[in-house]
This record gives structure tokens, C-alpha cells and sequence, in this order.
């Protein structure tokens, strides 16, 4: 290396190496940015009132509807079913449409057996004659009535019930029962584990198997924990139990099918790793004095665990939980092997004796994107379903992580008063 | 009556004491234990996983006629996908993390630093999502406009950094809000003008590409993560003496902290390849699942991961496809554990 000053070449190329850095690191803003503007939007807007437009073909057709999809030179234009829910969808070629108006005297109908139709009125339908349910004139909506009607499809949808699926309000519940089964799980095992690693395992070949064993428990791929819940948990331990106590009920399975409880203890097995790291460096982070004092004055290691650290890690076995769970909400792949369903017939938590009820079968919000989005029979109202949960989950995952953040920017400024 | 009978007040204190001693001996004992069973669980996850998968297929030592085909392609689709987003992920991770450690400052780094944990926070079935719904239409017309998008991208940055480098050094740190509209200006004109729309023919809109594109931005934070705390050791380690000799800080890193951080980046793209090949939601959603003999980015493929999430629910215990099925699992597991532990490996040698 030179001394001195560099040479201009050298602060040339200097400039563009931190610009080059600098673009990736924008790149990554633009893609966190992009993506959550992409899920605000494709999950918000469809429950956005759209214009009623009536299309002018060339052939003088007239054809009333909304347009759902824009698709290359092509419209879809969803029109008044006529038989059953979703057969109104129709292509129009761009080239064929003469014009677009916006009817003010255009009426969306809902009909009691989820079919929607479009018609140009003067004055509202009369309700019940056609077994109307529901008609609003779409145009002619002030901006408070689409904010009031935004809101109204929002939480008909969220509380599911309108011919449009089971809405997200199972999904959201089967996901929370089941992270906090699996917590109460994971907790006591990954802070007994962080325990040991800190107070007693030493740097000695215990604690060196026990912290390649984290290490590697961290980089086992998510499908390879489903694999195991379900030959071990489902058919090794559950097929056990109905084997032994729900003999009078074989063949149908009781345990020795995918449920709550295989899935719990699976994500249980994920989030293991996340757990013993947090709440270790939580206990590595309590000066040392705290504890040499604490031994000198002739406490024993557990109690000094019980009566000091402990209780001084405290917001570091929160960030644990908080994190786990944070892992385990966007844990999809192993859950479809262990009983995750599209369409649970009853939840997991309800107020029947005995209220959980862990070896049924559930909902989660992450199935609920990857099924809505591949699987629905109709991918124009299944799409935006999966944004919109999609958009809950990374809500819920995004929150989890702020709150982590929090309080573990709080333990920091503890420790902070105690080292001065 | 005797004497002896009545309580000695120094004896029962004494056998309090004793009492107290055994006790609290005895509860130490008892917490040891639990810690001890809680890391004995720990041990004995990791050893439970290739030891079920074992106990399932050593009976059936012998791979069946005629399966073996099929999962070597599984293997090979999976490496594609993988090779392809480490492709994608590292130089951009690289670039970032160069930024945050040797470039940006106080609030602009932590402020990057959580915007690298937003993009680590989304889980992968939403990229999946996103690359099925959103960018997959786009880009199977749209390749040879990408390429191009990247090259002018490219050339932008490198021209405006020979031009407006020397006003804004400066301002390096936050440099990435700078160059950030600049991007988004090219996307817009270039993606707006669309100039080459089906210059590169491709015949499905779920292929390799648009995997890798989704993997590498779910393995970006990652790499990022890695590289960054790698660079932070050299950089700590160096750049005084650098800088003292009179290196500016570009120097510093191109000619000590970089080289001296080389296995640290192999550690990283080790990593990343390991999550990538693990993963799953991405590759069963945006992958096509066709199993096909092409390491064309042009073509769909099936990984292992998929073909359990796909196959496995409707696999009988212990019939051939199961078999099949749980030497699949044998494979990811032993991939990604050994991409792991030699990343592991590498890491432990430069930090000792």
C-alpha cells in the first residue's frame, strides 16, 4: 500500500466500489419496501369498492360488470352470474371495446346464494322479491360510503360467512393456539437447555456437543422437522396412544392423525435452536459481578440462577418467546404434514370440556396463502384472498419483531446502569 | 426423667442447619438436573432426526428398481434452485453488508440493519405468493427485459458514481437513499419502454429463474447477516493501522479486511445454499414441479423439499413410496447438514 494521500485512480475506483455497495443496499430497500407496498396493496384493494363499467363492443354488445383482472390486451370482466357464484367471469379483447362508461345508475346485487349480479335501475331493487340480499348503486358511492363499504367487506370477509370461504378469523385462531402450545413446550426445554449451557456446561466437551447440537438443530431444513412429526410424533407416538387407549375407536385415528398437538411439538423442535441462543446470550449479557457477588455471599449456582439472573434475563426470555414465535407463524411447509387443513369443521380451542383439544385438526393463516393461492377453484377471488392473509401473517410476524426489538434495546439500557 | 430427653438448643440449630445444608444441596442437585435434561433434549433432537430415518430404511438397504432415476432428478432440481438464488443472493448481501459495516454510520447503520430484518422477518410462503401471482406473468415475457434492466442499472451506478462521486463522498453514508429513486427511475423507464418484450424465449412462467429470484431475495438477509458480522471482526481489526498508513477506507477493506474475511464469504454462500436447497414454500409454489433433466434457468423443476410437501401426506407408512420418500428427507437433511458444518468449520478456524 501506498502512503499518502491515494492517487486519483485509486479514489476513483474507491467512489465507485461504495457505490456499487451502496446500490445493493438500496436494492434490499426497494425489495423490503416493494413487498410490503405489493401486500398492502393486493390485499387491501380488492376489498376496495371498484367501478361498475359498462363496456361498448364493437358488435354494439353492451356488458355490464366489474373488471377483475387486467391481462395483457385483455380484460376480465366479471358480470352477473347467473347459476351459481363465479361463472359471470368474461375475456374481452381490448381491441373490441368501442367504450367504458361508468353508470350512475349502475346496482351491484347480492343474492341470498352468494351470486352477485349487475343491472341499471332507477331506484333501488326491491329486496326479497329475487331473493336479494344486499344492493348498493357502486358509481354513485360518496368517498365515505366506500370508506363505510371498504370497512363492511373487510370484516365480512375477516368473519368469513359470506359464501366466500371460512374467512381468516379460524386461521388466525388456529395459528395463535398453536404457537402458544407450542411455546409452553419450547420455553421450559430451550431455557433449561440455556441454563445448562451457561451455569453449569462449561467450555468443556458437554457444552461444546450441546452448542453444535443448537447449531445444527438451527440449519435443519423446516421439512425435514415436518417428516419427523410425522413418522415419529403422528404415526410412531400417536399410533401408540390410540394403540393403547383408543383401541375401541381404530381405525379412525384419534392421535395417530396429523393435529394440534403433533404440529405444537414439531414447531416445538423448529423454534428449539431460536429459544436456547436468545436466552443465553440474555444470560451472557448479565455482568459477571452480579453473579461472582452473588456465589461470594454463599448462594449456591441455582440459587443464584432463580434468585439474580434469571430474573435480570427476564426480557431476554421474552425476546426468546417473542422470537420463537415470530419463527414458528411463518412455519408452513412442516405443518402440512402434521394435520394443518384448509377447512377445519371446528376450532382447536372452544368452551367445551376439556376447551383444547389437541389432537384435532386446524387452520393456519400460512396454509391459508399457499391454498388460496394454488388451490382455490377460483383463483380471481382466491388470489386476493391469500393476499389479504398474507398481508395479516406478515403483519403479525413484522409486530412480533418490533416488539422483540423493544425489549431487547430495554435490556440493553439495564445492563448499561450496571456496568457504570 | 433424664436429662438427655430435653432439647438441646445448639443441637437443633446444628441439625437446622444440616437440615438447611441438605436441602438446598439437594435443590441444587434438582435444578442441575433440569438444566442438565433440558440441554440432553437438545442433544437428543439433532440425533433423533438421521436416527428415525435410519431405523425406517436400513431394513430396506436395497434402493428399489427403477426410483433412483426420479430422485436424482429431485436432487438435481433442488441444487439448480439452490446454485441459481446463491447466484442471486450473494452479491447483493455482499454489497450490503459492506455498506452497513465499512460505510454507514451511527443511526443510518441501524436503521439499514432493520431494514435487512424487515426483509428477513417475511416468511417465505408470502415470497412464494408474490412470485407465483405477481411476478411470475410478468416475467415470462419479460427476461431479456430484466437482463437488460440489470446491465443499465449497473451502468448507471458506475457512471454516476465516476461523476458525482467526489461532491458526495461526504455523504456516503446514506448514500443508499440516494441511489435508491435512481433505480427505481431506471425500473420505471426500462419496465415503461419495455424494449426487448420476448427476446428470450421461455417456456413456463414457473422456472428456475423466477425461483432462484425469489429464493435469493429469502436468502439475502441471511448472507447479509454472515458477511456483515465477518467483516465487522477484520474491519475492527484493521482499518486503524490502514487508515494511520494512509489507506483511504476502500483501500483498507479491497487489500486487508476483505481477504482477510475470504472464508467468511465461502462461509456465508455455504449458508445460504444450505437454507436455500432446505427450503420449501418458495420452490412448492413458484417451482412448476415438474421434475426435469435441465440446468437451464429457462426450465421449471422439483425439488426434494416439494416432492415431500406434495407426496408425503398421501404416502402409506412403510410402502415403497415412503421409503422413497424418507431417503428424500436423508438427502436434504445430510445437504444441509453438511453445508452447516462445514460452513461452521470454516467460521470457528477464522475466529480462532
Amino acid at each position: 500500500m501506498r502512503p499518502g494521500r491515494p492517487l486519483p485512480s485509486a479514489e476513483l475506483r474507491g467512489d465507485v466500489g461504495v457505490w456499487l455497495s451502496a446500490a445493493c443496499l438500496a436494492l434490499c430497500i426497494a425489495l423490503a419496501a416493494g413487498i410490503v407496498v405489493v401486500l398492502v396493496r393486493a390485499g387491501l384493494g380488492p376489498f376496495w369498492p371498484q367501478p361498475v363499467v359498462e363496456l361498448v363492443l364493437r358488435d354494439q354488445q353492451r356488458l355490464l360488470g366489474e373488471i377483475a383482472l387486467e391481462e395483457g390486451d385483455a380484460w376480465i370482466l366479471r358480470t352477473s352470474e347467473t347459476a351459481r357464484p363465479s361463472d359471470g367471469y368474461v375475456r374481452v379483447r381490448r381491441a373490441e371495446v368501442l367504450q367504458v362508461d361508468r353508470p350512475a345508475d349502475a346496482w351491484v346485487l347480492l343474492h341470498a346464494d352468494g351470486r352477485r349480479s349487475y343491472r341499471r335501475a332507477a331506484q333501488a331493487p326491491e329486496p326479497g322479491a329475487t331473493n336479494i340480499v344486499a344492493a348498493d348503486p357502486r358509481n354513485a358511492l360518496s368517498f365515505g360510503e366506500k370508506v363505510a363499504s371498504f370497512g363492511r367487506n373487510l370484516r365480512a370477509y375477516a368473519a368469513g360467512g359470506t359464501g366466500e370461504g371460512p374467512g381468516m378469523l379460524p386461521a388466525l385462531a388456529g395459528t395463535l393456539v398453536l404457537v402458544l402450545l407450542m411455546s409452553v413446550i419450547v420455553m421450559p426445554i430451550g431455557i433449561a437447555a440455556a441454563i445448562h449451557l451457561h451455569a453449569y456446561a462449561g467450555p468443556g466437551r458437554i457444552g461444546r456437543l450441546v452448542r453444535g447440537a443448537v447449531g445444527s438443530l438451527a440449519g435443519v431444513p423446516s421439512i425435514v422437522y415436518g417428516v419427523l412429526g410425522l413418522g415419529l410424533f403422528v404415526h410412531g407416538i400417536g399410533g401408540s396412544i390410540d394403540r393403547w387407549f383408543y383401541a375401541d375407536r381404530l381405525p379412525v385415528p384419534t392421535f395417530g392423525a396429523g393435529g394440534l398437538l403433533w404440529a405444537a411439538l414439531t414447531l416445538a423442535l423448529l423454534t428449539l435452536p431460536v429459544v436456547v441462543v436468545t436466552v443465553e446470550e440474555g444470560l451472557a449479557r448479565i455482568p459477571v459481578a452480579q453473579r461472582l457477588g452473588s456465589l461470594a455471599l454463599g448462594a449456591t449456582q441455582g440459587e443464584t440462577l432463580r434468585a439474580l439472573l434469571l430474573p435480570l434475563a427476564r426480557p431476554a426470555l421474552l425476546t426468546a418467546w417473542i422470537l420463537a414465535i415470530a419463527r414458528a407463524v411463518g412455519a408452513v411447509a412442516p405443518l402440512m404434514l402434521v394435520g394443518v387443513v384448509k377447512l377445519a369443521p371446528s376450532l382447536p380451542l372452544d368452551t367445551e370440556f376439556p376447551y383444547l383439544h389437541p389432537s384435532r385438526q386446524f387452520m393456519h393463516l400460512g396454509f391459508a396463502v399457499y391454498d388460496n393461492a394454488l388451490a382455490s377453484p377460483d383463483a380471481l377471488v382466491g388470489v386476493p384472498h391469500a393476499y389479504a392473509s398474507a398481508l395479516l401473517l406478515v403483519g403479525l410476524v413484522l409486530t412480533l419483531n418490533a416488539a422483540a426489538g423493544l425489549v431487547r434495546k430495554r435490556l440493553r439500557d439495564r445492563y448499561r446502569a450496571f456496568e457504570s | 426423667m433424664s436429662a438427655d430427653l430435653r432439647p438441646n438448643p445448639a443441637l437443633a440449630v446444628a441439625r437446622l442447619a444440616q437440615e438447611r445444608h441438605a436441602v438446598r444441596r439437594r435443590r441444587e442437585r434438582f435444578g442441575r438436573l433440569l438444566a442438565a435434561t433440558g440441554a440432553a433434549i437438545v442433544v437428543l433432537s439433532i440425533l433423533v432426526i438421521p436416527a428415525f430415518l435410519l431405523f425406517e430404511l436400513l431394513p430396506h438397504a436395497r434402493m428399489p428398481e427403477g426410483v433412483g432415476g426420479r430422485f436424482l432428478l429431485l436432487l438435481a432440481g433442488t441444487l439448480k434452485a439452490g446454485l441459481i438464488a446463491v447466484l442471486v443472493a450473494f452479491p447483493i448481501g455482499l454489497g450490503a453488508a459492506i455498506h452497513i459495516v465499512c460505510f454507514a454510520t451511527g443511526r443510518w447503520r441501524a436503521g439499514f440493519r432493520a431494514v435487512l430484518d424487515v426483509l428477513a422477518a417475511i416468511p417465505t410462503v408470502v415470497l412464494g405468493l408474490i412470485a407465483l401471482t405477481w411476478l411470475a406473468p410478468w416475467l415470462r415475457s419479460h427476461v431479456a427485459t430484466l437482463l437488460v434492466l440489470a446491465a443499465v442499472a449497473l451502468a448507471a451506478v458506475l457512471v454516476v458514481s465516476v461523476v458525482f462521486g467526489r461532491p458526495l463522498r461526504a455523504r456516503r453514508s446514506w448514500l443508499p437513499l440516494i441511489v435508491l429513486p435512481m433505480l427505481v427511475l431506471v425500473a420505471g423507464v426500462i419496465v415503461g419502454l419495455d424494449p426487448l418484450v420476448d427476446a428470450i424465449a421461455v417456456d413456463t412462467p414457473w422456472n428456475g429463474l423466477l425461483v432462484g429470484l425469489a429464493l435469493g431475495v429469502a436468502a439475502i438477509p441471511l448472507v447479509c447477516a454472515v458477511i456483515g458480522e465477518v467483516l465487522q471482526a477484520a474491519w475492527d481489526r484493521h482499518v486503524d493501522a490502514a487508515i494511520a498508513l494512509g489507506a483511504s477506507r476502500w483501500q483498507a477493506l479491497r487489500s486487508l479486511v476483505l481477504p482477510a474475511s475470504a472464508p467468511g464469504l465461502v462461509a456465508a454462500a455455504l449458508l445460504a445454499f444450505g437454507r436455500c436447497t432446505g427450503e420449501t414454500m418458495v420452490l412448492l409454489m413458484a417451482s412448476g414441479n415438474t421434475p426435469i433433466a435441465s440446468l437451464d434457468p429457462r426450465d421449471g423443476l422439483r425439488s426434494l423439499s416439494a416432492e415431500l410437501a406434495l407426496s408425503l401426506p398421501g404416502a402409506e407408512r412403510g410402502s415403497l413410496a415412503w421409503q422413497v420418500l424418507l431417503f428424500a428427507t436423508l438427502a436434504l437433511f445430510l445437504l444441509s447438514f453438511a453445508c452447516n458444518f462445514a460452513a461452521g468449520r470454516i467460521r470457528g478456524r477464522l475466529s480462532s
